[in-house]
């Protein structure tokens, strides 16, 4: 599907009582792997009329929410939670295999994987980003002195995004005061630093802390723009009621391509992918509710934003046919449409 | 409730000399905000209280956690439960007492505390929430309460003092206002002074072209025109009106005391940069100086959204606050005749929205409470599995009040009159959690 599409319709909906913040896909099928709040791993196959979620066990497994979750390699999953540990899976078996504890000092946020799959990266709140081999679990390298420990505020930052370039020889991350960099994967040095401060908001007055954070962060399928996301410039911080941000790089000059923000839809951006055709790229995030906005990479203008039906998305992927995407989300699991004009 | 390993008691006359010592070399301070006085009410009697209690030297420091701070990530984590939120609950020094993982200095220092958990006081706004935790009951139509800094003000501040008797810092804006309302019927003379903007009150900074001596000279003859118009007019007004100038010019001649960069830079380390740290540094300086009451506002907890970014902000400041402030005060021998409570105008939802926020909730949750009066090490009440309920030692705002009285030595069964009416501290048959009490 290489036609932007104009809508996003919700085809089947898991409703579940848990929170599903990370998700990965089966190729060659409609398996959905999920995170959740409950500390588990479920699967659940959407392509059955009423899918009944089957929970993955084994000798290891998390104690609190399971944030991260990336295919890698040899039917390898690999999880991350805010209990500091990572766990691999047998993805068939829907096993455990093996299980680093403290693999960060803090939470972590977010695990993906290298292109070829060989290579899982996480990032935590001790604002390192580590890069893990997925065959044997071994430690590979440590990206650090990026990311500040602290905002300028002498409060915690939090280091929540990564995503590995097409060639998979670079690794972007992205912090909560909207510091970005670019690592090279080989050797751990840093290429390039980004800044997307507006996706900060300090209040000094009123309530005197922050929100925000760069939640999401993608390289097009070409590699040359760097997309992040997240939200910015909220009047009132005890809510998520303010625009969606977008702003996408042109990563080796350095330069703003493009900011921008969402109009009556409101929310936070969780997740960025681009379709791999290249041609536009979907962002979801939401406050109560979930939110979609699409945009055009040749314009880097957004065409659509949308209201999903399901609540807050933490995650979501492309089918295979990249004609629909599968969501977790707050309460739910959803597969949804994407209807070109 | 768990095991109490030892009390606390106010050794008061330790406490008198070093008070002294501290006085005659840094400080001699008044109030500006208290002048004014409401001569109509039999509660502005100096005596309503005993004398003895105000020679204690006992404060309390009230950290005030404006906005609602979450119980399940501070002091009653519910891990592994689906209202518990993703922070793990971690050991503390009282042998099966967990707290968030988010407190692990507060963890070590645990057998100095004392946590209530089983809070439910009914009211999930903002403002009438806030007015009835800081008055142990919500205001009626016709009279409103004083609040707890104007009583601890009236009956532990002295007379001569020149100290205010309650000094507030809010420096945010957010629920500011629900704040305001303190002193009530007691009038202006016991409200605090309110120091939002900056920890150095404005304007007490003599005039340039005003000489000391000039100012002294003034002051002379103010005092000698004053008395003499006094003489053979017994008036409560007169006698107001003389000791708000006398706190003025303390208040003017005590500049050093809210000056911060007076404190030695690692004390100022120790505590840490942010405002709520150097603000909690300053009510040290001035319960040291004899303030019977400071409050430092810490806000805004609301969080309706991000409830776990703002509390993995938030609390770690929370944690080192309070850790600090704990062991600055034991170290310099203050902890046994000072009170600190920590608590805002209620808790928040154990249901996780859909913004990861979590919502007003007044029904089961946590307050905490160290130093003068109080047990060390005690754990009172306990909410269900899912920190849904209260489900054992139910208390309300007024039992926590009356322990904050009953804790300073004051009864809270005292009685205030406006006009005829007696009006007691706390509501008919409200008692303090003997259990709490040192």
């Amino acid at each position: 599907m290489e036609k932007i599409p104009e809508k996003i319709e919700e085809s089947k909906k898991l409703s579940r009582q848990d929170m599903a913040f990370c998700l990965a896909t089966h190729p060659g099928s409609e398996r959905v792997v999920f995170g959740s709040s409950d500390a588990g791993l479920h699967e659940v196959d959407l392509a059955q009329e009423n899918p009944e979620p089957v929970s993955f066990s084994g000798e290891h497994g998390h104690s609190s929410y399971v944030t991260g979750l990336a295919r890698g390699s040899g039917g390898l999953l690999v999880s991350g939670s805010y209990d500091r540990r990572l766990v691999w899976w047998n993805a068939e078996t829907r096993t455990s295999i093996r299980a680093v504890d403290n693999a960060h000092e803090k939470w972590i946020r977010q695990v993906t994987a290298s292109p070829d799959g060989t290579l899982v990266a996480s990032v935590g709140d001790d604002m390192i980003c580590r890069l893990w081999n997925v065959a044997d679990g071994k430690l590979v390298r440590e990206l650090k002195g990026g990311h500040a420990t602290e905002t300028p505020h002498h409060y915690p930052s939090m280091l929540y995004a990564c995503a590995f370039s097409p060639d998979g020889e670079l690794l972007a991350t992205a912090d909560r005061v909207g510091h970005i960099v670019v690592w090279k994967v080989a050797d751990g040095s840093q290429v390039r630093t980004l800044e997307a401060p507006v996706m900060y908001t300090w209040d000094p007055d009123r309530r005197r802390h922050s929100i925000g954070g760069i939640r999401a962060i993608a390289f097009s399928p070409d590699g040359r723009q760097l997309a992040v996301g997240g939200i910015g410039q909220i009047g009132n911080i005890d809510h998520l009621g303010g625009p969606a941000r977008l702003r996408l790089f042109d990563w080796e000059k350095g330069e703003t391509e493009a900011e921008l923000e969402s109009g009556e839809v409101q929310g936070i951006v969780e997740r960025i992918h681009y379709h791999p055709g290249g041609k536009w790229l979907l962002a979801m995030g939401g406050d109560h509710k979930g939110l979609a906005l699409v945009v055009d990479t040749a314009t880097n203008k957004i065409v659509s934003e949308t209201r999903t039906p399901a609540n807050h998305a933490h995650d979501f992927a492309f089918t295979d046919a990249g004609d629909g995407i599968y969501v977790a989300g707050h309460n739910h699991l959803t597969a949804h449409d994407l209807v070109a004009g | 409730m768990n095991p109490i390993p030892r009390q606390s008691g106010c050794r008061v006359q330790d406490h008198e000399i070093s008070r002294r010592a501290f006085l005659s070399h840094s400080l001699a301070v008044g109030s500006g905000a208290l002048l004014g006085t409401s001569g109509a009410l039999h509660a502005l009697d100096e005596d309503s209280l005993n004398a003895q209690l105000r020679s204690t030297g006992r404060s309390v420091i009230l950290l005030w956690l404006a906005g609602g701070a979450s119980q399940l990530e501070t002091w009653d984590p519910k891990p592994g439960r689906p209202t518990g939120g993703p922070y793990a609950a971690i050991p503390t020094s009282v042998p099966g007492v967990h707290i968030s993982e988010l407190m692990p200095q507060m963890a070590k220092r645990m057998h100095k505390v004392s946590v209530i958990r089983s809070l439910n006081t009914g009211d999930g706004g903002h403002g009438t929430a806030a007015e009835m935790m800081l008055r142990g009951r919500k205001n009626e139509a016709a009279l409103d309460y004083p609040d707890m800094g104007a009583i601890f003000a009236k009956e532990l501040g002295r007379a001569d003092s020149k100290v205010p008797g309650y000094v507030s810092f809010y420096s945010q804006s957010e629920g500011r206002g629900n704040t305001r309302k303190t002193s009530a019927f007691l009038g202006a003379r016991f409200a605090p002074m309110n120091l939002d903007a900056d920890m150095m009150p404005p304007n007490i900074t003599r005039l340039d072209d005003i000489s000391g001596l000039d100012h002294a000279e003034r002051a002379d003859l103010r005092d000698l025109l004053s008395a003499r118009f006094a003489r053979g007019r017994e008036n409560e007004t007169l006698k107001s009106h003389a000791a708000a100038y006398a706190r003025v010019q303390g208040l003017m001649s005590s500049e050093e005391l809210f000056d911060i960069e007076k404190e030695p830079q690692a004390i100022r380390d120790r505590y840490g940069p942010t405002l709520f740290a150097q603000q909690a540094l300053m009510a040290r300086r001035m319960v040291e100086a004899g303030v019977p009451f400071v409050r430092v506002a810490r806000a805004w907890w609301d969080s309706h959204g991000q409830n776990f970014e703002t509390h993995a902000e938030m609390v770690p400041e929370l944690d080192h606050v309070m850790a600090t402030l704990l062991d600055d005060l034991e170290q310099r021998g203050m902890l046994e005749h000072t009170l600190v409570v920590a608590m805002g105008e209620f808790g928040r939802t154990p249901r996780i929205n859909g913004s990861l926020g979590r919502d007003h909730f007044a029904s089961a949750w946590s307050a905490a409470i160290f130093g003068c009066g109080v047990q060390r090490g005690a754990v009172y009440g306990k909410t269900d599995e899912d920190g849904l309920t209260v489900a054992e030692d139910e208390v309300g705002a007024g039992e926590v009040f009356a322990t904050v009285l009953r804790a300073m030595g004051v009864d809270p069964h005292h009685e205030y009159h406006v006009g005829v009416r007696p009006i007691p501290l706390v509501n008919p048959g409200i008692e303090a959690i003997r259990p709490l009490l040192a």
